[in-house]
């Protein structure tokens, strides 16, 4: 077997222009693989983290009733005393903080013009303590305190559409829990820029004080859990959903991937689109390697008529070809994955930028993360097609009539 | 003395233009052949005699259109492909014009090879190879790839390829037509020596002169019928193992 190997190892480099010419291809689209699948990755891990930390949290829990029916009146399914349930969740493993959210809307005045708004009423302390911070494009931040005024931050495309900057007074309505009209007058304390053009085009926040002053209650919509690592979500959940059963109300745990819809659409789009490749890459190395192994093979045509006149069995040389083709697959995996996490770390080190997709605002990393499970599944992929491609030749090479064979010039 | 090659009124016909059914070329007509073990004889004719077809035929890796071969009493018509792949491999040598080394090999490499696909052990292996490369006189160039041999060279190396795994039979297809006048010689020497020695069976096939001149029994072809089948000295014992005179081989051989 040891002699099989190596007459197999030093027949792929019988030729070292083309298999230098053969790795090249194979490496190449490892290369390929690793860095669009690496840049995939990073997208769709950066869009993760970025949508856990926008607010969506790691896990939140709302009341049954939430799910199962709509809201006659404003917050009539929230969280009741939601303090105690908060409670309760901080003191499970991996919990970070817990920030209350009251989720609303309603319209916005500047006097002389009216507009919708989506609200979100939180309490800052806790929002930041999670580090969810808006994105402001001028202003601060709401204070965890406020003095006098009531302070909002509204999206970019609603102060433009209210004419309005940093300092300036709104006034905003939402219907109370109720079902009456009430009304509170907003000072601008900050503007944000959510990265979504039609969310900066409703956005709202106040503190959550405020919020349940307009609406004259003292219920929360959710609650949102920020955790120490995104990793070890499902153990936080696991962790806690027996801590919800003794509440007066029935709660429900929700983890980010079931609340995050957008992020699922992205991260099902890149698979897509790197299985696309993968496929592309596949039949690539799959055709050019027919080609060169059935140069090879004719070139060998004498040498095999010898072994077989030998009295090699044909299953042998059947063997040796797809042996031989492995071996340059997994020569051309490694050039591969050698070559594409340097090419990444070249990339990541330059600090390259793309430019905003559509519906963002702000340009995006290039950067390329180094996976080993992505250079397990390349090198798979180029290594089976090479073995793949090699079958056909190999059995033409076994089937050669001896005696023609060692006639063949 | 027994019959180690038996040829019996076999032909063999090669179709023109693949065309299979009509416009048939006959390379061997009806010939019949034996040979005993033990003997050192050539087979010559002129070019397109059908010298290497008889030896293919022989060597099981080409059949017969009709007759039958019998290499050691098994008649080869009844075998199996495998069962053929595997009476190649244990009882029959092969030396080639053009050598056909493999490259990649170094000289032991080469000749240990058809112990390898007899799944010899890899220490009987290395004993085998080194004595027969010392067969050869080729001991020290054991480790040098062929293209690092000299023509010579490397057909003493096919020969112990050939001898390696003492087969009944060695069959050598034109096999000083590539080489000058000394490795000729010289090669014709170590064939016949091995004959000698160690009793082995060589049916090679020539149009030199020079090999002929040191062979005991020859078979001359032409357009694909056995013209003639002498002895060159009858007298000379063939096989000091066996014993025997050429006389009693041809007689046995053509009774």
């Amino acid at each position: 077997m040891g002699k099989f190997l190596l007459l197999a190892f030093r027949n792929v480099f019988r030729n070292r222009r083309r298999t230098i010419m053969t790795l090249l291809m194979v490496g190449g689209g490892v290369t390929g693989l690793l860095l669009s699948g690496g840049f995939f990755a990073f997208m769709v891990d950066g869009l993760r983290e970025h949508t856990i930390k926008e607010g969506l949290g790691h896990l939140q829990i709302f009341t049954a009733e939430h799910f199962r029916r709509d809201e006659v009146r404003v917050l009539d399914t929230g969280i009741e005393n939601w303090q105690q349930v908060a409670a309760t969740i901080q003191a499970g493993p991996h919990i970070r903080g817990v920030a209350p959210r009251i989720e609303f809307y309603g319209m916005v005045s500047n006097g002389s013009k009216s507009s919708v708004f989506v609200g979100s009423a939180v309490d800052p302390a806790a929002e930041s303590s999670l580090g969810f911070t808006p994105r402001l494009s001028s202003g601060t931040d709401l204070s965890p305190k406020p003095s006098g005024e009531v302070e909002a931050i509204i999206g970019s495309g609603l102060a433009k559409s209210m004419n309005v900057k940093v300092g300036d007074g709104l006034t905003i309505l939402a219907v109370t829990s109720d079902g009456a009209l009430n009304g509170v007058d907003v000072q601008i304390a900050g503007i944000v820029k959510t990265g979504y053009d039609e969310m900066d085009a409703r956005y709202l926040r106040v503190t959550l004080a405020s919020a349940q002053r307009l609406l004259q209650s003292d219920r929360v919509t959710n609650l949102v859990v920020g955790l120490d690592s995104t990793a070890n979500t499902d153990a936080a959940a696991a962790a806690l959903a027996p801590r919800l059963q003794g509440l007066p109300q029935q709660m429900v745990l929700k983890k980010w991937i079931d609340l995050a819809t957008y992020y699922l659409q992205v991260r099902n789009m890149f698979f897509g689109i790197f299985l696309f490749l993968g496929v592309i890459v596949f039949f690539m190395v799959l055709m050019a390697s027919v080609n060169t192994l059935l140069m090879a093979m004719f070139e060998r045509t004498r040498e095999i008529g010898t072994m077989l006149a030998m009295g090699t069995p044909r299953l042998w040389i059947v063997a040796l070809f797809i042996l031989e083709a492995t071996l340059t697959g997994c020569l051309g995996a490694i050039a591969g994955v050698l070559s594409g996490n340097l090419l990444g770390s070249i990339i990541n080190a330059s600090g390259l930028h793309m430019p905003p997709p559509p519906g963002l605002t702000v340009p995006i990393d290039f950067h390329v993360l180094h996976i080993p499970a992505l250079m397990i599944a390349s090198s798979f992929i180029v290594v089976f097609s090479l073995a793949l491609a090699s079958i056909f030749p190999a059995i033409r090479a076994s089937r050669l009539q001896i005696a023609e064979a060692l006639a063949h010039v | 003395m027994s019959e180690i090659v038996s040829v019996e009124a076999v032909t063999r016909s090669f179709p023109l233009n693949h065309d299979k059914t009509r416009n048939l070329v006959s390379a061997l007509n009806h010939a019949t052949l034996r040979v005993q073990a033990g003997e050192f004889l050539a087979i010559s004719g002129p070019s397109g005699s059908g010298k290497t077809t008889l030896l293919n035929l022989i060597g099981c890796i080409d059949k017969p259109t009709s007759g039958r071969i019998l290499i050691d009493g098994v008649d080869t018509s009844r075998l199996s492909p495998s069962a053929l792949t595997k009476l190649r491999r244990e009882k029959i040598g092969f030396v080639f014009q053009t050598f056909n080394l493999i490259p990649v090999f170094t000289a032991a490499e080469n000749v240990e090879y058809p112990l390898l696909i007899q799944g010899v052990s890899s220490r009987e292996r290395r004993e085998r190879v080194a004595e027969a490369l010392a067969e050869v006189g080729l001991s020290a160039r054991a480790n040098h790839r062929p293209d690092l041999l000299s023509g010579g060279e490397r057909q003493r190396v096919a020969v112990a390829r050939a001898i390696v795994h003492r087969p009944a039979l060695v069959l050598a297809d034109e096999p000083t037509a590539n080489l000058d006048t000394h490795n000729a010689t010289q090669l014709i020497d170590l064939m016949h020596g091995l004959n000698q020695r160690l009793g082995l069976t060589f049916l090679f096939s020539t149009h030199d002169a020079r090999l002929l001149e040191h062979t005991e029994r020859i078979v001359r072809l032409c357009d694909g019928t056995i013209q003639s089948d002498s002895l060159t000295n009858p007298h000379i014992e063939f096989n000091p193992n066996q014993g025997g005179t050429h006389g009693q081989v041809l007689a046995a051989s053509l009774s």
